[in-house]
Formats: structure tokens, sequence, C-alpha cells
């Protein structure tokens, strides 16, 4: 009996991402429900759990270190989105193109630290606030998106999803500093190229002047200041336990315990030392952070069968080379949220690296950031999962809060089309550059 | 004869002076005036991709857009209601929830004249521009509309009519006069035409009409270099007119892609109401 995961396997997990991307369009009332977006992830998961619990070799221990997964990977989303939500910066800066490109770049390595759902909730309303007067905004909040929800959060675990899950996987905590290069490259352009079009844009507007010399600027001051000594705590417990955890700790399972706890510790502390005041300024609800937390559920679990399906077969889909991870994770993730797209392709180059040797496994992808084919590709998919989500709204999570908070102050954002328009103008010959100079 | 005006309520500067213009149109020919105001919860509500974990954002700031949707709606009413009560015109406040365009159109048919602002803004939860709906209206009303810029200058005492022949500029002209809105005021109708005896024999053709249905009016031909649009405009800064009349939309839809719409261009340009009827 072959023991290669069979093709149907990967069909839920499919089906359940498209699923995802459609629902909201065709049944939004249905989908608002967070009950019955656990019953879909269910549905999706049943046929997947009984494959592995029947038929997949180690299927119950893959199944044991999905939850191991899922929970730390929720405990660090969970954790960032509760103490970014207990800091508010207060006070009003004037909009102008110098002040703009500057809370641009602060973003871009804001998102690095505390994430980029994180950055964007911290840094958007100031930023709404301080272009309050201006007519046109609209392109603030675009390349807002670009920067800090997107571009910023390449450099370490803690940026964006996918990466953490990279690191979860054995990825260590300070490789993705030597993606510094497209970082770079990437957000620099973008820096610049909003700074010329926020001048021409602010010259059609006289206000802008006025604004700038207005006596109602307030200085910023940043609110619920506790929270960034939890921040600091989160990021510290992921980086001794991530990287010295294998010698503090007897198991990889209390490791991840002491990692969990702490998190959740740092999340509860932030919980009990922020003022009602700070939770209500930012409209901080749990909505969120529940509905990610019972998507990914469905994510998880269907997600099993499907790396191991293109771990084997990685060699023999045709995708080989890094410049061909890059646009095709980026394309992918564009439309699919860049977490499960990014474990799909690091399995696929897991594949591809091991040549068949049956050495190199997705659940460990720190040998793969170690291998000197590997370290390319993962390269690779990890710049195209995490850049190329900001080609459309739905491509990472904090894409759709910027648009519906810029929406709540009165921003015409472009419909999902016309700002894709934004992003293949802008950013899609940005990522052909990207791809001719490191890939 | 106008027995009461529907007058469209929103935030923008041209929407404000409408609100005036139906207060004095109302003082002058005492009749009541309707304020709509509309809350488009459809479009607020309409569905969006959107992510994992997007949805309790969607919610999230529809329920703000709806909030700020009827507290905006609320305002302009009770300030409506306000200037209405201190001029002494009878009013009736109404909160109407659905796109603007579909919601307007079917409370107008009750009405007998509808005002709004050139530049009205129904999806006031943003800050663009929404010439859609007006000219959506423009298009569909079936009856008369009266297009009000933005500005306060005072309204000069004679009416211009723009007459060209056509079924919309005739129906226009009948609806017109049969408003009670010429009241003792001049009332000018104009035709344009690269021939000054076919506009004049035009323009006559306009005259009678008038005077059949008991309104006395004075001919004009209009020979211009300038765009019919220009040249109306020039002709009614000459005459002092407070007011433009005509039948909108009179070209087809091609002609008006290739040859422009001289409603187009009168409701871009225009200082004065615009009494629209198509």
């Amino acid at each position: 009996m072959s023991t290669l995961t069979p093709t149907w396997a990967v069909i839920p997990f499919a089906l359940y991402l498209f699923l995802i991307a459609v629902l909201p369009l065709v049944v939004g009332r249905f989908w608002d429900k967070n009950q019955n977006k656990l019953a879909l992830a269910m549905a999706a998961a049943t046929p997947v759990v009984i494959y592995l619990l029947g038929s997949h070799p180690g299927g119950a221990l893959l199944l044991l270190e999905t939850g191991r997964e899922y929970v730390a990977f929720m405990a660090l989303l969970g954790a960032l989105f509760v103490i970014s939500g207990g800091i508010y910066l207060r006070g009003t800066l004037a909009g102008t193109p110098a002040v703009n490109t500057l809370f641009l770049a602060v973003g871009a390595v804001l998102a690095s630290v505390v994430g980029t759902t994180g950055a964007s909730a911290l840094l958007i309303r100031p930023l709404l606030r301080a272009n309050a007067r201006r007519r046109h905004t609209r392109h603030i909040v675009i390349f807002f998106i670009f920067i800090v929800a997107n571009g910023g959060g390449l450099l370490t675990p803690l940026g964006d999803p996918p990466l953490f899950l990279g690191f979860l996987r054995g990825v260590p905590f300070a490789w993705t500093l030597r993606l510094i290069g497209p970082w770079a490259l990437v957000n620099s352009v973008l820096l610049v190229v909003f700074h010329l079009l926020d001048r021409l844009f602010a010259k059609r507007e006289p206000a802008v002047q006025a604004i700038a010399a207005a006596s109602s600027v307030e200085p910023l001051e940043i609110q619920g200041r506790l929270n960034l000594v939890w921040l600091l705590g989160v990021v510290a417990t992921v980086f001794v336990v991530g990287s010295y955890g294998d010698r503090l700790f007897a198991s990889t399972a209390m490791r991840s315990a002491v990692q969990v706890i702490l998190m959740l510790v740092f999340a509860g502390l932030s919980i009990a030392t922020t003022e009602r005041e700070i939770h209500e300024a930012n409209r901080f609800t749990w909505a969120p952070i529940i509905e990610v937390g019972v998507v990914f559920v469905g994510v998880f679990l269907t997600m099993v069968p499907a790396l191991s399906f293109l771990e084997e077969r990685g060699a023999s889909i045709g995708i080989t080379q890094p410049w061909q991870f890059f646009w095709a994770s980026g394309g992918l993730s564009s439309v699919l949220d860049n977490a499960p797209t990014y474990l799909t392709f690091a399995s696929l180059a897991t594949g591809v690296a091991d040549g068949g040797a049956g050495i190199l496994k997705v659940a460990d992808l720190g040998a793969l950031a170690a291998h000197p084919v590997g370290q390319g590709l993962l390269a690779a998919v990890s710049c195209g999962s995490v850049l190329m989500g900001a080609i459309t709204y739905i491509g990472n999570g904090p894409n759709f809060m910027v648009k519906a908070i810029a929406e709540q102050h009165h921003v015409r954002m472009p419909s999902f089309f016309g700002y894709v328009l934004w992003s293949v103008v802008i950013l899609v010959p940005l990522f052909v550059v990207v791809a001719f100079v490191f890939f | 004869m106008i027995e009461d005006i529907l007058v469209c309520l929103e935030g923008s500067s041209s929407g404000a002076r409408a609100s005036e213009v139906a207060i004095e149109v109302a003082q002058r020919l005492g009749v009541p005036l309707v304020g709509l105001a509309i809350v488009d919860e459809p479009d607020i509500n309409a569905r969006q991709a959107t992510g994992i974990g997007g949805s309790s954002y969607k919610q999230q700031r529809d329920e703000v857009l709806l909030e700020d949707a009827k507290a905006q709606a609320k305002g302009w009413l009770d300030a409506f209601a306000e200037r209405c009560r201190a001029a002494g015109v009878t009013s009736r406040a109404l909160e109407l929830r659905g796109r603007p365009d579909t919601t307007i159109l079917e409370e107008l048919q009750g009405h007998d004249l509808t005002i709004l602002g050139r530049h009205a803004n129904f999806r006031f939860e943003t800050q663009d521009e929404d010439h859609q709906t007006r000219d959506t209206i423009l298009r569909h009303a079936g009856k008369p509309v009266m297009v009000v810029p933005e500005g306060s200058a005072a309204a000069g005492p004679s009416i211009l009519i723009c007459y060209d022949g056509s079924l919309a500029s005739r129906r226009a002209l009948v609806s017109f006069a049969q408003s009670g809105l010429a009241g003792e005021r001049p009332v000018h109708v104009a035709a344009v035409d690269d021939d000054g005896a076919t506009a004049w024999e035009i323009a006559n053709k306009g005259c009678k009409l008038l005077r059949e249905l008991e309104v006395r009016a004075e001919p004009h031909n209009i020979v211009s270099t300038l765009s019919i649009a220009e040249a109306i405009l020039e002709r009614r800064a000459k005459l002092d007119a407070g007011l433009i009349v005509l039948g909108a939309y009179t070209r087809s839809r091609f002609s008006r892609m290739l040859w422009g719409s001289v409603t187009h261009d009168l409701l871009a340009a225009s200082t004065v109401p615009l009494y629209l009827h198509y």
C-alpha cells in the first residue's frame, strides 16, 4: 500500500481557503457569525482528521503537533492583539507630506517588532487624525497598507504570521534578518514614491500649508505605556524560548507550554493594567481575534495532509527556482491568507531541496533554513508571502482592518478591484526588481 | 400648479442653498415642503471580500457608519424643520432608508417638484462627490426637478427658458408654465442655432405655446461661436435671469457621448438654479 498522501486529501484545504475568500461576498450574514465559521471549519476538517487517524502513518502525532502549533500561534497573535489594543497614541500631528512619510517609515520598522496588525492598529488612527482636514487622503491609507500592514513585517518572526509559523517550525529567530535587503528596497522605494505622490496631492490643497502652521497640532502622547513593557516581555519570550528553549527545557512540549503560558500572562497583565478609556478609544473588542482563532482551526487541520503531499511530491511539481517560489507564493498570498500559503510553499521547497532523499521535513523548517539550496527557496517564499499580501484587501489580515478603520473616518477607499489597480501599478514593478535583484 | 415640494437634504453647500431656495419658493407659492433625508443602509452594509479576521472589522465599520448616517440625517431634518418654522412655511420631515437614487425616485413621484443641490452627496459617509445619484434622478424622474448650485447670490428677477423644439424641451416648458413659478416675473424663451432665422422661429414657437398656457414671454434667438451651454449662460447674465428652464438630456446617449451634453455643461457651470424635466 502506498504511504504517499493521496491527492484527494488536499481538497479540503484548497476548498476551505476558497470558501474563506468567497463566502463573505456570497452569504455575508451567514459568515458574520463565528459559530457558522466554526461549523465550516469543522466540516472541512472532519474528513482530514478521519484520514489522519485512520490511514496516514503517524497521523495522530501529526494532529498533536498541529494542535501544539496552533495554540502557540494563537497565543502570540492574541498577545500582540491584546497588548497593541492597550496602547493609544493621543494627539494630532500636522498631515503634511513630511510628517506622513515619517509616520510610514516608523510603521515600517514597528511592524517587525509588534507585528503588522499591531503596528497598523497603533498608527492608523493618529495618521487619519493628522490628515482629517485634507481632501485627498485615500493614497495615504493605500501606502499605509503597502508598508505598515505588509512590507514592514519582513524582518522578524513577530512581523507577520507566516514568519512566526516558520519560527515555530524551527527557523531561527534572527534568520529573517537576512531579508533586510528586500525589506529595505521595497520600503524605501515605497516611501519615496509615497512622498512624491503626497506632495503632488498636497499642492492641490492650499489648506495643507495652513495645517502645517496650525496651532491645533498637539504633540503625540503614548497612553497605556505599561503595555510597552508587556510587549517587551512577549518579544523576549519568543526570542529566548525560541532560541534557547532546547537547552532550557527537557521537551518540546514543555518549551511550547512555557512560551504559551508566558504570552498569556503578558496578555492578561495588559488587560488588567489598561484603562477602559484606552480600549474604548481603540474600539477594542475580542471579535476579530476570536474570528481569526476560529478560522485558523480549519486552516491548521486541513493543512496537514496538503503539506505532506507537497513535501512528498515537491520536486515533481515544476517549481524549483527561488524566483518561481517568490512569484508563486506571492501570487497565492495576494488572494488567500499568507500564513497557510507560506507553509504550503515552504513544504514544496522542502520537497525540492530534499530531492527525494527523505532528510528534510516541513515539520523542521530550521533544517531547510540551513540547507544551501533550501535557504534561498525559503527566503523567496518568505518574501513572496509577506510582501505580496499587500496586493489585495484579503491578502493579509490587517489590510481589511485598515480599510475599515479608514472608512469609519470617512475616507472613501477604493473598491476591491480599484485597490488592486493601485497595487498592480505600484507594487508589481517593484516586485519584478526584487525578484531580479535577490532571486 | 405646484401643490407641494420635496427637498432632498444632505450636507453639501449646494444642498444648504437648495433648502433656502425651496423655502423661498414655498413662501411665494404658499405650499408645504417635505424634507427628505436618506440613510444609505444598503450601500453601507454591502457585502465585501474581507479575508480572515475581516468580517469583525466590517461589522464594526458598518455599525459606525450607520450610526453616523442616522445622526447626520436627524441633524439635517431638525435644521430644516427649524428653518421652515422661522420662515413660516409648513413642513414635514421624512427619513428613509435605502439606496439614494431608487429611494428618491420612488418618493418624488408623490410630489410636484423636487429640489436638490447640484453637488448633492447622499453617500455622505465618504468625502467623494456623488453626481451619479443626481444624474440618475434627472434621467428617470419623469417629473420636474430643480437643481440648485452652491453660493448665495441673490436670484435675478427674470426667467430664461431654453427651447429647442424637442419633446423634452416642450415638456419642460409646459410643466413650468403650469407650475406657477413664473408668477409676475419676466419670462424669456431662447433658442440656439447656427441659423438666426431658425432659432427665431423656434423661440417664437415656444412663446406661442406659453401664450396658450397664459404665460407671456419674449423670444430670443442666439447665434454664437460659443458652445450652446456657454451661449445660454451668457444670455442669462445679460437678462439677469434667476432661473433657467430646460428639458434635460434631449440628446441621445450616443450623441451625448460624441458631442457632449448641454444639460451636463449647464449643471456644471450655472450659477443659478436649473429647472429640469426629462
